[in-house]
């Protein structure tokens, strides 16, 4: 094979393989538009579907779970990932190994593994003592399980990342460890800190295994309402949700390409 | 940092202000993993060596009976059903792995000859869909391999299914949900090896007339084997746990070991077989794990495996 015909094939091969990858979510996009009920068929575009979106109050409330859950349990996360992060950096050259276990299992444990673990632990717990009945605050407990890893491994390699030279510079100017805290530390850590919030938080949202198992009967969040309104059978309000739920990743991924590129161009 | 000996108090003070500072910092966040992780998953593997009860809760006395039945022993005898589930999850993995490799060398060798600026773009276009929920990308290709719809009846045109048949549930429409989901996965990896690849050694496999085959075998693999290595990690893992994508797109016939665990908390329950099998699942992760590692290690460049 020529070189020449070796990148034509390969640009055939990228262009497929984007059709492959972009074509389940056209399709949930396009049918969100569909005049006609069926699946199967396109009769004319409409936006019944959307509007029916607005008087769903099961979805809307679903959708309120999903930020609750995403916001509360991202700020635990962030508060005890980020101490973990520290004290891990701070207390590097100790036989810490146990700790970098502990924090490596949420990472490659199997959601449904993580899942099952959490719920039977709770409704045991329950059964015991009247606490922890699924709901909203199992699923924070289960959330922050998650993210907790994320937040202290980001807020790690940022720190090991520094200059130590500006450690000696924050104990020389700042008597005290609070001091040092709030006027060196926070402000330099806080692209981590911003980053892991947000890892945390996309997380969350994202989660389908871990908040299904964790779940109660009131506290279902969108992903786990797509969840059974596929099982019920196929709505075709599912497509209008989903269709919403994709603008918003591909309205994040453009934010994020402009600003990488607008960064690019300063430096 | 605080260097050895920088202003310190005397030794055996420091000592414990430093073990103080090791707990205030750590404590809260691993006390947490302790009480809601590790606890529920020391009850979990317990669970496994309990008795089912009558109402699928686990009871005493200890017992290995779960483990029986997950080999496939009940109260009819033996059956093969549990045992081809597992094999099924291992197939799987496998196939979705291999064809996940197959796809992403060219794809990660197209983007790093690309032109540098619009790598990013194209990294981004292949990671985006991968952004959105697995439950709404898993529905959308139940919406293209339902009855009725242009892949379906080509499939039908081609005598490949019987008619009115969508193309799910069955393994085919599992495996192509795996591959779907972790293609980014084995991409990026790839990539980055692809960018830190030493052209010339590439150059000089062709100018000495190796084939492509050789040339590959010989230049290319070996320098982007720390990429496939972590990639196998990311795809095969979770391949191996999967759960939305083999309960939408294979349904009870084509389920995966995830599937049965997770059944087994559910409406018929019995939650000893459940941990049982997710202890399995467990040894699975682990042994994978420990194996790339050790691949990686004795291969070279192991350090950049990300585990």
């Amino acid at each position: 094979m020529t070189r020449h015909g070796l990148h034509r094939g390969l640009r055939v091969f990228w262009w497929l393989t984007l059709l492959f990858l972009y074509l389940p979510l056209a399709v949930v996009v396009l049918y969100s538009f569909n005049a006609s009920n069926s699946a199967a068929h396109f009769t004319g575009v409409s936006l019944r579907w959307y509007y029916r979106l607005m008087g769903n109050e099961a979805l809307l409330a679903a959708l309120g779970n999903s930020l609750l859950l995403a916001v509360v349990s991202s700020l635990i996360a962030l508060l005890l990932g980020s101490l973990v992060g520290y004290g891990m950096f701070h207390h590097r050259w100790r036989r810490l190994g146990w700790l970098v276990v502990l924090i490596y299992l949420p990472l490659v444990l199997p959601d449904i593994v993580f899942g099952i673990a959490e719920m039977a632990f709770f409704v045991q717990v329950e059964r015991l003592t009247g606490w922890l009945s699924p709901g909203l605050g199992t699923m924070v407990i289960a959330h922050v399980s998650f993210q907790i890893p994320f937040v202290a491994l980001i807020v790690y390699s940022r720190l090991v990342g520094l200059d130590p030279s500006l450690f000696e510079a924050a104990k020389d100017l700042y008597a005290s460890p609070w001091q040092r805290a709030r006027h060196f530390l926070v402000p330099t850590l806080r692209p981590a800190l911003i980053s892991g919030a947000f890892l945390s938080f996309t997380l969350s949202l994202d989660d389908f295994v871990i908040s299904f198992f964790t779940a109660g009967p009131e506290s279902a969040t969108l992903p786990i309402y797509i969840w059974g309104a596929i099982r019920k059978g196929v709505s075709p309000e599912i497509n209008a949700i989903a269709t919403l739920m994709i603008a918003a990743v591909v309205l994040v991924a453009v934010a994020s390409l402009l600003l990488g590129r607008q960064r690019a161009g300063r430096g | 940092m605080s260097g050895p000996g920088v202003l310190a108090a005397p030794g055996g003070r420091r000592a414990l202000g430093e073990t103080r500072h090791l707990l205030l910092t750590v404590a809260p966040g691993v006390l947490w993993l302790l009480i809601f992780l590790v606890l529920p998953g020391i009850y979990l593997m317990g669970v496994a060596f309990m008795t089912n009860g009558p109402y699928g809760q686990p009871q005493m006395p200890l017992t290995l009976d779960a483990f029986e039945r997950l080999a496939g022993y009940g109260i009819l005898g033996w059956s093969p059903a549990n045992l081809y589930t597992l094999l099924r999850s291992l197939a799987q993995t496998l196939i979705a792995t291999l064809l996940v490799v197959a796809i992403s060398y060219p794809l990660a060798y197209h983007i790093s000859t690309a032109k540098a600026r619009w790598r990013p773009v194209m990294l981004l276009a292949l990671v985006v869909p991968s952004w959105t929920n697995q439950v709404i990308r898993t529905f959308g290709w139940m919406n293209l391999l339902a009855p009725g719809t242009p892949l379906a009846g080509l499939a039908e045109s081609l005598n490949l299914i019987p008619s009115n048949m969508g193309l799910y549930p069955s393994n085919i429409a599992v495996t192509l949900g795996l591959v779907y989901n972790f293609l980014p996965f084995m991409v990026l990896p790839l990539y980055a090896a692809f960018e830190k690849l030493d052209i010339s050694q590439v150059e000089a496999a062709q100018d000495l007339y190796a084939s492509p085959l050789r040339t590959f075998r010989h230049a290319v693999f070996p320098q982007t084997l720390p990429g496939l290595l972590a990639g196998v990690v990311l795809v095969a893992i979770p391949a191996f746990g999967m759960y939305v994508v083999s309960e939408l797109l294979g349904g009870g016939k084509h389920m995966l070991l995830g599937n049965l665990v997770a059944r087994q908390f559910g409406g018929g329950a019995n939650w000893p077989l459940g941990a049982a099998g997710a202890i399995l699942m467990l040894l699975a992760t682990f042994a994978g794990l420990y194996v790339m590692r050790r691949l990686g290690r004795r291969l070279g460049g192991g350090d950049e495996v990300v585990i």
